[in-house]
């Protein structure tokens, strides 16, 4: 019982309790705050597995950019809006169960097919300075340059979109 | 004696930002009552030094007001949600040498991150309210703030470049003979103007443009709620300078080897500098408009700053001038 085994307990329960309230909630702004919730606790076990680089992008990226982006588009919903209920049938039900029971055998057979022998590595090696020069050093470089690009045109690409819309 | 400094460290931390939070208003008082040629506050105590006390008493008991069609309880977590970040982005903050907390690999995108966190407060505060000028008031926030969080980011990737490390610490230590604001000074310009607009603070206080927008974000907040919005406005001013001042003006070194004064009262003094740099901003700019306010963040500085790396990349391969660049 370490004070390791608490958090990563504390932190799970708030990831799952985050993403079954993201599905519970009928208010769309729940949802999304949830779900910020959930990319929050995902970072704090990237923490506790000491990668450091992999927690704080995940907070910068899910729990900060994409959460707000997300609220931004449903702050201009209406406020008490909530989501349309529609019954489900008896058959609906059968089938969502087995395809979520199919699911959870295949991802616990590939987590107990997963070769977990090897001993954890020295966390201390995988610095911030190793991960640069393992991704500007050693041939990664061209994929990562194509990949800004890709970004880069996507960028414009919505720009130019955005404008032509203004004009009409 | 360590794990009981870290439990005590940070409630004694955090006593000290209420404190600063609470003179710090006083100070910006005083500061443009002086440069508009009035006395400033100076009824309450001897020079009016009880006034943002009398204010934060004033404020804790008034009544506690949730708007009836408001959603209760985000209502109620969006002033947590966005003042919790702000004293959370103080662990990675190292004051000297010795005083500091988390010393993190990654502090510098740590700060980022975590300040980013606030505007999600305050969208949340804004909507939840039901009021249509909080709601524009945090559209316009969150706007700005996603904004000017680009040009904030590219602007220190120069002192990162030169410094070859994202840790706080050892970026002071990269200072020790000359401070960034030197070499990096295009960075610099344009890391202060954005993280003034990511302060909210005049110019950049369109969100809460009271002339147009009655309070901003805020409007449907009262009391103790109301307080937390602007403790955390003045947090992040004591966050920011401090950050400011380790990123570019050397942390606590001491300048010229005047090493007479300890390191603390140096980072004090030098944080003092650019706390009051800000007010005296407050006190000499008018507002800008929305859209100048945007097209200035993607059009001047984002070019700048995109400049400023191309220009620290070039210069650290140079001869001689590559000396001040490591």
């Amino acid at each position: 019982m370490t004070g390791e085994f608490f958090a990563f307990f504390i932190l799970a329960i708030c990831a799952i309790g985050g993403a079954v309230f993201m599905i519970h909630f009928d208010r769309v702004m729940h949802m999304a705050l949830s779900l910020a919730f959930t990319f929050f606790a995902i970072a704090g076990l990237f923490f506790l597995l000491d990668a450091e680089f992999v927690a704080v992008i995940q907070i910068l990226i899910y729990a900060g950019a994409v959460s707000i982006l997300m609220l931004f588009g449903i702050m201009l919903t209406k406020h008490q809006e909530k989501e349309q209920t529609f019954t489900r049938t008896k058959l609906h039900q059968w089938l969502s169960f087995l395809f979520a029971l199919g699911f959870l055998a295949i991802l616990m057979s590939v987590i107990y097919l997963a070769p977990f022998t090897l001993p954890a590595g020295d966390q201390s090696l995988y610095s911030v300075n190793k991960l640069a020069e393992q991704l500007f050093k050693s041939g990664y470089v061209l994929p990562f340059e194509l990949t800004s690009l890709l970004l880069l045109v996507a960028l414009i690409g919505s720009i130019i979109l955005a404008k032509k819309e203004e004009k009409e | 004696m360590d794990w009981l400094f870290y439990i005590i460290g940070p409630i004694l931390l955090l006593g000290i930002m209420l404190g600063f939070v609470t003179y710090a208003i006083l100070f910006e008082r005083k500061v443009i009552g002086w440069i508009q040629n009035r006395p400033g506050p100076n009824q309450v105590g001897p020079w009016g030094v009880f006034q943002t006390v009398a204010d934060i008493f004033k404020l804790l008991t008034k009544e506690d007001i949730v708007p009836e069609r408001a959603d209760q309880t985000l209502f109620k977590i969006a002033p947590i949600i966005t003042f919790v970040p702000a004293f959370l982005v103080l662990a990675v903050i190292p004051f000297t040498d010795r005083i500091r907390f988390a010393d993190l690999a990654v502090g510098l995108l740590y700060y980022m991150a975590i300040s980013s966190i606030t505007t999600m407060g305050i969208l949340v505060g804004s909507w939840s309210g039901n009021n249509k000028y909080a709601l524009l008031g945090g559209m316009r926030s969150a706007a700005q703030m996603i904004s000017y969080e680009i040009p904030l980011v590219m602007s220190v990737i120069g002192v990162v470049m030169s410094a070859h490390t994202l840790n706080l610490t050892k970026i002071v230590a990269a200072q020790n003979e000359v401070w960034f604001i030197f070499p990096q000074l295009i960075g610099f310009v344009v890391f202060l103007i954005a993280s003034i607009a990511e302060l909210n603070r005049t110019p950049f206080d369109l969100p809460e443009a009271e002339s147009e927008l009655v309070a901003g974000y805020h409007v449907e907040y009262t009391g103790f709620r109301f307080a937390f919005f602007m403790l955390t406005e003045y947090a992040y001013i004591f966050a920011m300078a401090s950050l400011t001042t380790i990123l570019f003006l050397g942390g606590w070194q001491a300048p010229f080897g005047w090493t007479f004064l300890p390191p603390l009262i140096w980072f004090i003094l030098k944080f003092a500098v650019i706390v009051f740099l800000l007010f005296w901003l407050r006190g000499t700019l008018p507002r800008l408009r929305t859209d100048q306010l945007m097209e200035f963040a993607w059009k001047v500085l984002l070019p700048l700053a995109l400049f400023n790396i191309f220009l620290t990349a070039v210069l650290k391969e140079v001869p001689w001038i590559q000396t001040f660049y490591r």
